[in-house]
């Protein structure tokens, strides 16, 4: 992998860990949460420095030449799922909400 | 025939009062659902006798219809008519819905396409016109008029999911759906203001809307 890539990698993985930190000392998320994004961040951090970890998947398996074409491909599986869930999140906010503020208004 | 008129109604103030005042005059029951204003309209509606039913924030017009319409057939409706607090709607064309209703389910107004429809709105009408007939089989010359009336059964069946625009298109959705008897009705309509309303923008989200009800049929 291009080592300023690789550099660009590991600090946005150091600066997402020190986020995950301060969310998690704000007792914004459940310990669980908070380890599984230690986790996360770690894990890429650790694919960025040695992507060759990577290697059997991407070449052998799913036939990619290069790994950083699968981390992008990944990246792109990852914000498109993350999308969905986040669009289901918010239809059943609204639909809550809606129920909630009829409720109140027909209280008349 | 019991009849229950509902206005949803957001930021009105200038309009509500003789909208309610003109509806009063002719028909008892007239509600006005406040669909989060932060100017005067709740107030000057329940000054002009109308029910106002009030929601903390705004939710959008499907939304606040729906109240409306919920709260009328609680109260024992028989026949709901829907309309705009903009005074763009006479309320006088009332009793041509109410004569037409003793045939059908629903009774769709329509305006007519004439020079004072601001140009975006042609268009935009007549792609959503064409689209209905193409999906759902339904023939109407405007399927995003807000005046219109339905029996409280056919209500029932009708009743959408969408809380905005959309719902204009989603009661026709389901109006053929469950092959409700339909007819037309001609309104005259003033356009006051030709910025407010549908946009270019809502009229592509109904179009896709469109789309999807009836892949969801």
């Amino acid at each position: 992998m291009i080592l300023g890539i690789q550099i660009v990698g590991v600090l946005f993985g150091l600066a997402m860990l020190y986020i995950t930190f301060l969310h998690g000392k704000r007792k914004e998320f459940t310990s669980k949460e908070g380890i599984f994004w230690i986790v996360a961040w770690v894990g890429f951090i650790i694919l960025v420095v040695f992507p060759n970890v990577l290697d059997f998947i991407a070449s052998d398996l799913l036939n990619i030449s290069r790994t950083l074409d699968f981390l992008i491909i990944l990246g792109f599986i990852f914000l498109i799922g993350i999308s969905f869930y986040n669009y289901v999140l918010i239809r059943k906010g609204q639909k809550k909400l809606e129920d909630l503020v009829r409720k109140l208004a027909l209280k008349k | 025939m019991n009849v229950w008129v509902v206005i949803p109604a957001r930021n009105e103030q200038k309009t509500i009062g003789s909208v309610v005042a003109s509806t009063k005059r002719l028909y008892k029951n007239v509600v006005v659902v406040d669909d989060g204003s932060t100017d005067k309209t709740k107030v000057i509606a329940a000054k002009n006798k109308a029910i106002v039913l009030s929601h903390a924030v705004n939710l959008g017009k499907g939304a606040a219809l729906k109240t409306g319409c919920d709260y009328a057939v609680k109260n024992g409706a028989v026949v709901l008519v829907v309309m705009d607090a903009d005074a763009q709607h006479n309320p006088q064309d009332i009793s041509q819905f109410l004569e037409k209703m003793k045939n059908v389910d629903i009774v769709f107004g329509y305006r007519k396409l004439d020079q004072n429809m601001p140009f975006i709105f042609k268009v935009g009408n007549t792609f959503i016109n064409h689209l209905t007939f193409l999906l759902y089989g339904i023939k109407l010359h405007d399927t995003q008029c807000g005046f219109r009336a339905f029996s409280s059964a056919s209500y029932r069946k009708i009743r959408w999911h969408s809380p905005d625009y959309s719902m204009e298109s989603e009661m026709i959705s389901n109006a053929g759906r469950y092959k409700l008897r339909y007819v037309e009705v001609p309104i005259k309509t003033v356009y006051k203001d030709r910025y407010k309303g549908t946009t270019v923008m809502d009229g592509i989200k109904i179009a896709m809307n469109m789309v999807w009800w009836k892949l969801r049929r």
